[in-house]
């Protein structure tokens, strides 16, 4: 891993949340999803139901790790016009008027690397607030050349474990990860389940065992039930995403019912660590 | 009378020691319960034979074996090209019980074996367990022209003067019943009588011992006769235990022919089959498949990849023989006065002449006289003299000589030997350290200077020995592979059996050439004579060194490594940049694993010989090549036109056109899409995954691996964009018929970038159980090497056809590109070929200025899709741009690493022809030759009168009577129902070309 500002945020964030006896709260908004105003405001109903981070997701074409929320809400995004410099500007919005919360793009590899080596878009994405960036389909194996651009914007990368990774090789992308390690809960894409696998807990504590930065879990994760048992089993912090774009409803704009899914899943986490 | 008396002492000694032949040994090992059955037959066979060999006592047997028939050549026979059949005779066995009536007539079935091919045939003499006898045997060896073995309980030494004396040609010696010392004795008293034993062993300390004698035969048992258990992996587990120099022969287990063309394949020799042979029904005919499935392949590309073996320094006329028996292509008669084998021109002359009497016409070795530094006229004279078909020049000549000489010139230039140290860290694709690298320039500028001045061969051989000439040492295997992969070189130096199949897969090297490896052991002052057996193994381990690994070089490629094979982290070109592995964490395990099971595949001969077979009888391989004079006519007539017309260039068109369309859609399915499919369901069952996925654009790659897969009985889901479904429904119901489900795909633009996205999610979700089957040469590491490799069969075939049709490679290859498995398994085999051009065509779609096409190269940016970085169709936020294309099969923005890298580097020209063009296309072939293409297809019919035109492509001329291989990818019938529209649009072949042209 290399130290970045932008890595120091979002570990202080997962910090916070444990000095606090709570599992930190991690909600994603779609960026551009129905349209820049309305994700702007699910962005501010999830900070100010009580995101410890916040994850921004870049709409892509070929969204080939998500399920059919998330390609849904993708799609829906792009014929609304979404670009990358709408998502920029979301960013800086969100960024400017929540400042507290550290922001983390998530995205593909071809919207920030593509043919180059990604440095202009990590430069904006963290001169727009940006703490740190997901790319659903690079590994560390690849990662090194947009590693060391990022790391120059003080951007931190934050890779992925899965329940097919091999032991030793989750530490070798724990020890890669900046600001924090993504545990991916299921194999699968992403999207809401009523279930969480019933061997996430023994993931959990191996993954966390092996990880010099905090552990957050995602992927399925949709009810304070799964929360709570992710708390339990020593997770630094929840990715809730699917379920919190189903919440916004068919057209995307329900944010009674988002704030409402995000304050049962805020507290869920912060009354069951002990 | 000699050998008697020798034998005579042996036994003697032997019979000091003991019983050390009999229980001793084992008890000593304190295997005595281990040693089981076997031991329990020898005590009992002991018991039986010593008082009959006492009877018999030492003059008698003295007499028999002096009385004994000549033997005949058991070794010598094992060791010609392919595998051989051993077919063994039992009446019953501990194993089995009774296997064969009272009734059954050893002698018919002696002959049955015989008449269905078996080299030898084996009989049992043991009586209580096998119920055999040594009548049995003398009674087969007399009714049978082929060696036959003795199968028999050595346990007293003087048995083998018996079973000779009876007749046998070859004796069984099981190395469980003997200490190293007793065995290496027994064997060498049976090669003293003329015997041919064949050491049996079934581990790998037994495998110690037998190696240890100087036995030529070595069998490895699948049946541990301790416990009769039979282990069916074992033999191919210890096969590279067993030293090429041996002749090595598998025992037990066996299934089938599959079996048996295992064993072929992983370098056995010879199978002994019993049981399975006795039990057959028809035992003529089921010897008859065995042999047949022991043939090495019947493969023009394997024939195309075999090296040229010449065997030098021949000084008598039994070394003529031994090297015109082993199909040498060329005897060297060495005149270098003052080195061992040196002949006097007379010796020279009648060696020459003895070989062209002996040798078939069409398989003559060429004879080449070895000289060093002589003058030209010397060498005319020589030549003339032997009526040579060659010379070789092995000394310090220079490249003006050649052009004084009558006949070609061989040059060998030399390299210096190998350090003791580095000669063991060769390895196929290890990069030369710069010292070698250095060396190795140096040779290749002097070996060019002599391909330049007409040098119609190169030998690489080692400096510095005591002779002019060679010194029978290997040169540094870095430098050898850098010169082999520059120039077609031919091999000397320090080869022998045992290391020539090594040096012949580490190298690119068309050509081996072997003196002192093949002789045999000699007094000091002798003039070398070669052995026969070493000859023979010679010239069979230097051809079959790369039967069945199609992907190890067996000629030069000099071009950049990256066009050729990705490096280990899978990146391509010339620069590295287009490949890699850009997916979801999920997938690395999969992708991981599946990098290693193809690792160990990629080489594994019995996985290319299971494929070979299917894509012989299954899907009809090898596809012809067909000249196609009409549509060729017709297309010159367009290129013509093309160049002088609006745009036209009016550059020089050919002035005739030869064109040859390689026929994928004769292949089973329709398209090339099968090669790729079968051998990925193959992979998916040495995975041990139990459920494969696929995706489809035209639905041929769905309908091939539907096709794969009920073949071999897995479940298959095909993923299809709606659309696809939309436009190529008989293959939707094709895959139906063949028992898989189709998953229709509605996200995105419903085509085949989005079946891929949802196979892919699918993939991540099964990922344990399932393997993808992914369609094109694309995709992350290793996907594009793996589709490669099973496509590049279809250029693989075609150079050798068109080779055989036109006698040179063609101007001009050209295949149509979508993902690009087609182009590239066309391409392959041409990239490293300088004179060879290659072109791809693109779709077009609407036209590329529209920007609706889906021409991911010429209209495309370096991107990452679907897991790898190559061109592809994107906007500047690097959002994926829909493809556009009536052709679903070419209807896909990106395009392959590889071709990527071919483009980049300026290897690969480009054409594009709209859905227009390639209807029109469709149209005029089906007119002209009767020949319906698939659309896709039809794209690089449509583009072949632009790239003629210099319109499209590199623009320089081809020559006047330009030569061109066509990809020929796939049938038509899946676009009839849009043809049909097209046509009812008023679409048409352009007025009456089609018919016009030919009455010309």
């Amino acid at each position: 891993m290399t130290e970045t500002r932008g890595g120091d945020r979002i570990r202080a964030a997962f910090m916070a949340a444990r000095a606090e006896g709570r599992t930190a709260f991690v909600p994603y908004v779609v960026a551009g999803y129905p349209d820049a105003d309305a994700s702007f405001q699910a962005a501010i109903v999830c900070i100010d139901g009580g995101a410890d981070l916040l994850e921004v997701g870049l709409p892509y074409s070929d969204p080939l790790a998500d399920g059919a929320t998330m390609q849904r809400a993708s799609a829906a995004a792009l014929r609304a016009g979404a670009t990358f410099d709408g998502s920029i500007d979301l960013v800086r919005r969100i960024a400017e008027s929540r400042p507290g919360v550290p922001l983390v793009p998530m995205c593909y590899a071809n919207q920030v690397i593509g043919g180059g080596d990604g440095r202009e878009a990590a430069r904006r994405l963290a001169d727009a607030g940006a703490a740190g960036i997901i790319v659903a389909d690079l590994t560390p194996d690849e990662g090194a050349p947009f590693e060391a651009v990022a790391a120059e914007a003080g951007l931190a990368v934050v890779y992925l474990v899965a329940p097919t990774t091999p032991p030793q090789r989750r530490r070798f992308i724990a020890e890669r990860s900046g600001g924090f390690l993504y545990c991916v809960s299921l194999v699968g894409v992403t999207g809401a389940r009523t279930t969480l696998p019933s061997d996430v807990a023994k993931l959990v504590r191996e993954v966390r065992a092996v990880s010099p930065v905090p552990v957050g879990v995602g992927f399925g994760v949709s009810r304070p039930a799964h929360v709570r048992a992710l708390a339990r089993a020593g997770a630094d912090g929840v990715v809730v995403a699917s379920a919190l774009v189903d919440a916004l409803g068919p057209e995307g704009r329900d944010l009674v019912a988002l704030a409402s899914l995000v304050r049962d899943l805020r507290n869920a986490g912060a009354s069951s660590t002990a | 009378m000699t050998i008697v008396q020798r034998a005579g002492r042996v036994d003697a000694a032997d019979r000091a020691n003991g019983s050390d032949a009999a229980s001793k040994p084992q008890r000593k090992r304190g295997t005595g319960a281990r040693a089981g059955v076997v031991r329990g037959i020898a005590d009992r066979r002991l018991a039986e034979v010593l008082p009959v060999l006492d009877d018999l006592g030492a003059a008698e047997l003295r007499r028999r074996v002096a009385a004994a028939p000549e033997p005949r050549p058991f070794a010598l026979r094992l060791a010609e090209p392919g595998l051989h059949l051993i077919a063994e005779i039992k009446r019953r066995s501990p194993s089995a019980g009774r296997i064969a009536a009272d009734a059954d007539d050893v002698l018919a079935r002696a002959r049955a074996y015989e008449a269905g091919g078996a080299a030898a045939i084996s009989v049992l003499c043991e009586p209580q367990w096998f119920g055999g006898s040594i009548e049995d045997l003398a009674s087969v060896r007399a009714a049978v022209t082929s060696p036959v073995l003795a199968k028999e309980f050595v346990v007293d030494p003087r048995q083998l003067d018996l079973l000779r004396g009876t007749g046998a040609d070859a004796v069984l010696l099981l190395a469980v019943l003997h200490r190293g010392r007793a065995l290496t004795r027994l064997v060498d008293r049976a090669l003293d009588l003329g015997l041919e034993p064949l050491v049996e062993a079934h581990d790998e300390r037994e495998l110690e011992t037998a190696l240890a004698t100087n036995a030529r035969v070595i069998g490895i048992n699948n049946r541990d006769l301790r416990t009769l258990d039979v282990d069916p992996e074992r033999a191919g587990r210890l096969r590279a235990g067993i030293p090429e120099d041996r002749v090595a022969v598998a025992e037990s287990g066996v299934r089938d022919a599959g079996t048996i063309r295992g064993w072929r394949a992983l370098g056995f020799d010879a199978a002994l089959v019993g049981e399975t042979l006795v039990r057959a029904g028809d035992p003529g005919a089921t010897a008859r498949a065995f042999v047949a499935a022991g043939r090495l392949p019947d493969d023009p590309v394997e024939a195309s990849r075999a090296p040229f073996v010449k065997i030098c320094g021949i000084t008598d006329e039994a070394g003529v023989e031994a090297a015109v028996r082993a199909g040498a292509d060329a005897i060297g008669l060495n005149l270098v006065p003052g080195t061992p084998r040196a002949l006097s021109m007379d010796e020279a002359v009648a060696l020459a002449a003895h070989a062209r009497r002996i040798a078939s016409p069409s398989k003559a070795p060429a004879i080449v006289p070895i000289t060093v530094d002589r003058s030209a006229d010397d060498l005319n004279a020589i030549a003339a003299a032997l009526d040579a078909d060659a010379i070789q020049l092995s000394g310090d000549e220079r490249p003006t000589l050649l052009t004084k000489l009558d006949r070609p010139a061989w040059k060998v230039i030399h390299l210096p030997p190998a350090s003791e140290a580095s000669s063991s860290t060769s390895s196929v694709n290890g990069s030369a350290p710069s010292g070698d690298g250095r060396v190795a320039a140096e040779a290749i500028k002097r070996a060019q200077a002599f391909v330049d001045a007409g040098a119609a061969r190169i030998l690489l051989d080692t400096s510095g020995g005591k002779h002019p000439g060679g010194t029978g040492r290997r040169a540094e295997p870095h430098a050898v592979a850098a010169v082999a992969r520059e120039l077609a070189v031919t091999l000397a130096g320090g080869l022998d059996p045992s290391s020539v199949g090594h040096a012949l897969r580490a190298s690119a090297a068309v050509g081996v050439d072997v003196a002192s490896g093949v002789e045999a052991p000699r007094a000091k002052g002798d003039r070398p004579r070669k052995d026969a057996l070493k000859v023979a193994l010679f010239a069979k381990r230097a051809r079959e060194a790369r039967i069945d690994r199609p992907n190890l070089p067996a000629r030069p490629t000099p071009v950049n490594a990256g066009l050729i094979d990705a490096d280990g982290r899978g990146w391509w070109g010339a620069e590295r940049s287009f490949g890699g592995r850009y997916v979801p964490e999920t997938l690395m395990g999969a992708l991981v694993e599946l990098e290693d099971a193809y690792t160990a595949l990629r080489h594994d001969p019995r996985y290319w010989s299971e494929l070979r077979e299917l894509l012989a009888t299954f899907v009809g391989r090898p596809t012809p090549i067909y000249r196609a004079d009409r549509l060729a006519a017709l297309i010159l007539d367009r290129a013509r036109a093309a160049a002088t017309g609006p745009g036209g260039t009016g550059s020089a068109v050919p002035g005739s056109l030869r064109l040859y369309l390689k026929r994928e859609d004769l292949a089973h399915t329709g398209a090339h899409k099968i090669n790729n499919a079968l051998g990925q369901a193959l992979l998916t069952r040495r995975l041990g995954k139990t459920r494969v996925i696929a995706e489809t654009g035209a639905g041929q790659h769905g309908v091939a691996t539907a096709t794969a897969c009920a073949l071999l009985g897995l479940p298959c889901v095909v993923y299809m964009g709606a659309e696809d479904i939309e436009r190529q429904q008989p293959n939707v119901l094709r895959m139906h018929a063949l028992g898989a489900e189709v998953r229709a795909v509605t996200s995105g633009s419903a085509t085949l970038k989005d079946a891929i996205n949802e196979a892919m999610r699918d993939w991540v979700t099964n990922v344990r159980t399932t393997h993808y089957v992914l369609g094109s040469a694309m995709g992350p590491h290793p996907y594009p090497t793996i589709v490669r490799d099973l496509q590049r069969r279809i250029g693989d075939e075609a150079a050798v056809q068109i080779l055989g049709a036109e006698g040179r490679l063609p101007d001009l290859a050209l295949a149509c590109v979508g993902g690009g498995s087609n182009a590239i398994g066309l391409l392959q085999r041409f990239v490293g070929e300088p004179g060879v051009r290659l072109a791809v065509a693109e779709a077009a779609g609407d036209g590329i200025t529209t920007g609706r096409h889906a021409a991911a190269l010429a209209g495309g940016s370096p991107g990452i899709l679907h897991g790898t970085r190559s061109m592809m169709l994107q906007d500047r936020d690097g959002q994926v741009v829909e493809a556009v294309s009536a052709s679903a099969g070419l209807d896909y923005p990106g395009v392959g690493p590889q071709l990527s890298g071919l483009y980049e580097a300026g290897r690969l020209e480009l054409a594009a022809s709209t859905d227009e063009d390639a209807f029109e296309a469709m149209a005029f072939t089906a007119e002209t030759e009767g020949i319906l293409p698939a659309l896709e297809t039809a794209h690089a019919i449509a583009a072949l009168p632009r790239l003629l035109a210099g319109i499209e492509g590199r623009g320089s001329a081809y020559p006047a009577d330009v030569l061109v291989l066509l990809g020929f990818s796939g049938r038509g019938d899946k676009d009839l129902a849009s043809f049909g529209k097209w046509r009812e649009r008023g679409g048409s072949a352009s007025g009456d070309d089609a018919n016009a042209v030919h009455e010309a």
